[in-house]
């Protein structure tokens, strides 16, 4: 909103220069956005708030200021040229909704030459950002300017009657707006009628064809108050935003109306106008002023610094309140009507804490008192997991929880996407059901950019319908793409693949100890058929991992392959840990075997693993696979395994006499359970 | 057949013809093998035929024996350390200039590194972290932090709806509501989160963004106590020198109700046409106050006897403050040229 120094007199004698003027408004609130000289004036654009509509004019600010300098407000006496008539002789005014409509004033102003407005008038509204129309509705603009409180002119002989109903509008009656825009109005809509149909919508603009043109002489002034619920789900439903309507449903003072309507029939007198005598005032339900209680007690509990009573009884007198004082610690405190912020004791403390300056409330840092922690075992282990993802190289990114519905379609998540109501644009109108797509993107822009080695993560939620309700589960989601170590001087460099992924998750499960977990063929939408693990523990899938599906790839313009991996974090966190067992170590020497064996190529490596795993061999400590190559001299179907297995005693050096037997059982083993063939040689 | 005193000089000259021929490791073993072995050596061979003798004559043969073995250890000694000369001067020089082999580590995102940051000062301070879901009611968003159906408040707060009662939060104030009706006073905690905002993209707008809420209840808060926590707080993250502005303001949930601004990181109030303030000197990085009595009504906490402090932050605007950023969107492009200068401290 925009402020004139100037225009400021009119209420208070200001003696200081414009640069205090700001820092007392910033102190108190009213945030300085920008500053114009104009004319020599300075024009202070302040930022305003939904909860002091009190403030959205001239008037308000004054108020401020006045309080805040310990200056009184001007009184102003608005002289009227009246004419000889009253004003129930020439119009009748009735509220039929008056709980949308609690109070109206009117008074019709005749033989005004509408025309051009006089200068000064003009430029104290061009100042302020107005367009100066003609002298009648520059006085409307005027008041509202000045006051906050915001005025209709209606041409008087165009209404019908002569009466002005309030009243809802009735089904399907229309109504031409200001401007030319006819909209068809329902039931929910107040409305100012004349005896036969609606000329204006109530509180937010004027009609067309009741509207003041340069052919009128006779004026009706309309002030009143009106239901800010009202006014604004009407603006809503119409789009409607005016200067009106903005101050209305943030609530109008109840006792203003009349005031406003006789400033404006006393410059209309200074355009040749003689205003009716006797204004209407329909005022139905009364304003009841509140009464608030301040406990000096409580001011000081809640901003932790003594004030004193004189200074909060001249602020409270000198912003208009009544005050009774009842005892040396309470004071009851009448509220003015325009202070529709004000109506419990919190909001009188933010009154003096703003008038006595929250630079002057001392900082205290409060003494530590222990308060139990609240236990949070999932960001601990989020942060864990981002160290862990970190030292395997994987950088961290962040994407938007929007997504494309027709993206979200190819995916084929199988989960029913939420969508938003009102969205800002169609790409960005539900919200993800995977990360992986925010992932691709990364790669594709990444890529795009001359970078040649990518792994990417991020752990964000991912949300969808289940039985009606919406659900988001927090997952983590991984994508290795080009080098995975790049060449230098000492190497070669390695491509990233499919193990490399797998890898990393196996040392993050294994230090996040989610132990056992297993990896099985898995099928998923994102992944080349025969490419994809699923990953389970305890019988609960919780994710895949696998290489990309060319066809996705070409959809987000990616070079090369991309292997990529989405667990669920929500369910992986809600399992239970193995617990660290601490295991002694053996200070008595190990025997290494290294077998290699022939086997089928269509035996999983997995399966052989596990049930080795699972026979619980003696002194057995671990066991790897070493090497795996295929070779024509093999065999098509064979490929060769060399395994290397550690065997150890826990107290005594274990004899090459044992180790050889349990060779033999494996050897055994392998060759009954899958047709292993021990190679030659292969036993070193 | 020789006498001992004869094979004595025969051996020394044939050793210093072997050890002449030695050019590597490999012959000098040999030679000392030939020589000095304990089973075949002829040096230890003669020492074996010095047992025989007569007893008048080993004072004299023991003496020249004894001269032949320590000629020919120091030989071989010196051979030894000649060789390993000749190494050194021979086998190329390693270029230990070369850049070493570097395992890459990844990066934490900027958003991440700051939220790490701001938890690490308020967990310091003895705060509880808290979480809760990004898809919110109307109530627990809007209405039980006081900003009745249809008040205009909620203009400022523009929010993504998924139908009538659901909507995506637009701050992380809710947590605030969930964590007060599930637990009673003392309440000390921090919540970092994700919010939603209906609007377009800029350079100083997102419609998704991170916050960090607090949240302080127990008897005897004050407004003084959230003015020392916040400046500590903004001083730990800014800089002991930071200069914190107080300053009144509007929100449903509070009462009073601050702004925080901080001086100028660029231009420290110095430049009326400094690009980041605006030329005002102030850059606003918080929004804070008392919490209001309606709320703790809401959560069934008597306003009578506690009293409590809230704050909310926008972690990109701060985290551009701090880093010297102007575009807001850079945090979300994900160009690891951008992301990867972020490292932890």
């Amino acid at each position: 909103m925009k402020i004139s120094y100037e225009w400021l007199q009119d209420f208070i004698d200001l003696s200081i220069k414009p640069e205090e003027l700001i820092y007392q408004l910033n102190r108190l609130g009213f945030m300085v956005e920008k500053v114009e000289e104009k004319e020599g004036d300075h024009v202070l654009e302040i930022e305003t708030y939904a909860n002091r509509p009190d403030t959205l004019g001239h008037l308000g600010i004054a108020r401020e200021i006045a309080a805040a300098l310990n200056l009184k407000l001007k009184e102003k006496s608005w002289p009227i040229k009246e004419a000889p008539i009253l004003t129930s002789d020439l119009i009748s005014i009735e509220i039929s909704e008056p709980n949308l409509c609690s109070r109206y004033c009117g008074l019709v102003v005749r033989e005004v030459k509408v025309g051009p407005s006089p200068d000064w008038l003009r430029r104290r509204l061009e100042k302020i950002g107005l367009r100066s129309i003609n002298n009648v509705v520059d006085v409307t603009n005027y008041v509202l300017m000045a006051t906050g409180h915001p005025i209709h002119a209606f041409d008087y002989q165009r209404l019908v009657g002569p009466r002005i109903v309030v009243r809802s509008a009735r089904r399907g009656e229309k109504l031409r707006l200001l401007g030319g825009e006819i909209i068809e109005l329902s039931p929910e809509n107040l409305v100012i009628a004349d005896a036969e149909k609606p000329i204006a919508l109530a509180g937010i603009i004027g009609g067309e064809d009741s509207a003041v043109t340069n052919e009128t002489t006779e004026i009706f002034i309309e002030s009143a108050w009106f239901n800010p619920i009202s006014i604004r789900r009407t603006r809503k439903h119409f789009g409607l935003d005016t200067d009106a309507s903005y101050r209305f449903e943030r609530g109008a003072d109840i006792n203003f109306p009349p005031i406003a309507a006789k400033m404006a029939a006393s410059l209309l007198s200074e355009f040749g106008g003689q205003v009716t005598r006797e204004m209407i005032d329909v005022y139905p339900i009364p304003y009841r002023p509140k009464e608030v209680l301040l406990r000096l007690s409580k001011v000081k509990d809640l901003l932790g610094v003594e004030i004193e009573g004189s200074f909060i009884h001249s602020l409270f007198q000198s912003l208009g309140f009544e005050i009774h004082s009842t005892t040396n610690l309470n004071f009851l405190v009448r509220v003015p009507s325009h202070r529709i912020d004000i109506e419990r004791e919190a909001d009188l403390i933010e009154e003096i804490a703003r008038f006595y300056g929250y630079d002057q409330i001392p900082a205290v840092i409060p003494p530590l008192k222990v308060i139990e922690k609240i236990p949070n075992r999932r960001q601990s282990q989020l942060k864990k997991i981002r160290y862990l993802l970190h030292h395997l190289g994987f950088d961290e990114v962040l994407n938007f929880s929007f997504s494309d519905p027709d993206r979200e379609r190819t995916f084929k998540t199988g989960l029913q996407p939420i969508s938003l109501s009102n969205p800002l644009s169609l790409k960005a109108s539900v919200l993800r059901t995977t990360l992986l797509g925010g992932l691709l993107e990364n790669v594709a822009y990444n890529q795009k950019r001359g970078l040649e080695s990518l792994r990417l993560f991020e752990i964000g939620n991912i949300y969808f319908w289940e039985n009606n309700n919406p659900v988001e589960k927090l997952f983590l989601g991984l994508a290795i793409n080009g080098w995975f170590d790049q060449p230098s001087w000492s190497h070669r460099g390695e491509k990233a693949d499919f193990f490399h992924l797998k890898g990393a998750l196996e040392v993050l499960l294994n230090e996040l100890r989610y132990e056992p977990f297993v990896f099985s063929p898995g099928e998923n939408n994102f992944f080349e058929p025969g490419y994809c693990l699923s990953l389970e523990i305890k019988g609960d899938r919780l994710g895949y991992l696998g290489k990309i599906k060319s066809e996705i790839l070409r959809e987000f313009d990616i070079e090369d392959e991309v292997y990529a991996a989405e667990i669920n974090l929500t369910a992986l966190l809600a399992k239970q840990p193995r617990p660290f067992n601490y295991i002694p170590v053996s200070r008595f020497p190990a025997i290494i075997r290294d077998l290699s064996f022939l086997v089928d190529k269509e035996i999983p490596y997995e399966e052989i693993r596990r049930s080795l795993f699972n026979l619980d061999l003696p002194y057995l400590e671990s066991f790897d696979l070493i090497d795996r190559f295929t070779s024509p001299h093999l065999g098509e179907d064979q490929v060769s395994l060399t395994l290397r297995f550690v065997y150890r005693h826990p107290s005594r050096t274990l004899l090459a006499e044992e180790a050889d037997k349990i060779d033999k059982r494996i050897i055994a083993y392998l060759r009954s359970n899958f047709q292993a063939k021990l190679r030659e040689g292969g036993q070193n | 057949m020789k006498s001992l005193l004869e094979e004595i000089e025969a051996c020394r000259l044939a050793f210093r013809q072997a050890i002449q021929r030695v050019k590597d490791r490999a012959s000098l073993e040999e030679v000392r093998a030939t020589f000095l072995g304990r089973k075949r050596g002829k040096v230890t061979a003669l020492f074996e035929a010095f047992k025989n003798l007569p007893v008048e004559e080993k004072p004299f043969i023991g003496r020249e024996l004894n001269n032949l073995k320590n000629e020919l250890t120091a030989a071989l000694e010196k051979k030894e350390a000649e060789l390993i000369e000749v190494k050194k001067d021979k086998v190329e020089r390693i270029d230990l200039t070369l850049p070493g082999k570097k395992r890459y580590l990844g990066s934490p995102h900027p958003i991440t590194l700051f939220l790490e940051e701001i938890e690490r000062i308020f967990l310091e301070m003895g705060f509880s972290i808290e979480e809760g879901p990004e898809i919110e009611t109307d109530y627990y968003n809007f209405e039980a932090l006081n900003f009745p159906p249809h008040h205009p408040a909620r203009d400022s707060w523009d929010t993504l709806y998924i139908k009538n009662d659901l909507l995506l939060r637009t701050h992380t104030s809710p947590v605030q509501v969930r964590v007060m009706e599930r637990q009673r006073p003392p309440i000390r905690i921090i919540v970092p989160g994700k919010v939603f905002r209906r609007e377009a993209i800029d350079p100083t707008h997102l419609p998704m963004f991170y916050q960090v809420e607090g949240l302080v209840v127990d008897e005897g808060v004050t407004f003084a106590h959230l003015k020392g926590t916040l400046e500590y707080f903004l001083k730990a993250l800014f800089g002991e020198k930071t200069k914190v502005r107080f300053r009144p303001s509007y929100f449903p949930f509070t009462e009073p109700s601050a702004e925080v601004d901080i001086e100028c990181t660029v231009c420290r109030g110095n430049d009326s046409s400094c690009q980041v303030c605006g030329g005002s000197g102030w850059k606003e990085v918080l929004g804070a106050g008392m919490v209001d009595p309606q709320v703790l009504k809401n959560v069934n906490i008597d306003p009578e006897r506690y009293s409590g402090w809230a704050f909310g932050l926008g972690i990109e605007r701060t985290a551009m403050l701090l880093y010297g950023l102007n575009d807001m969107r850079l945090f979300y492009e994900n160009d690891l040229r951008f992301l990867r200068q972020f490292r932890r401290k």
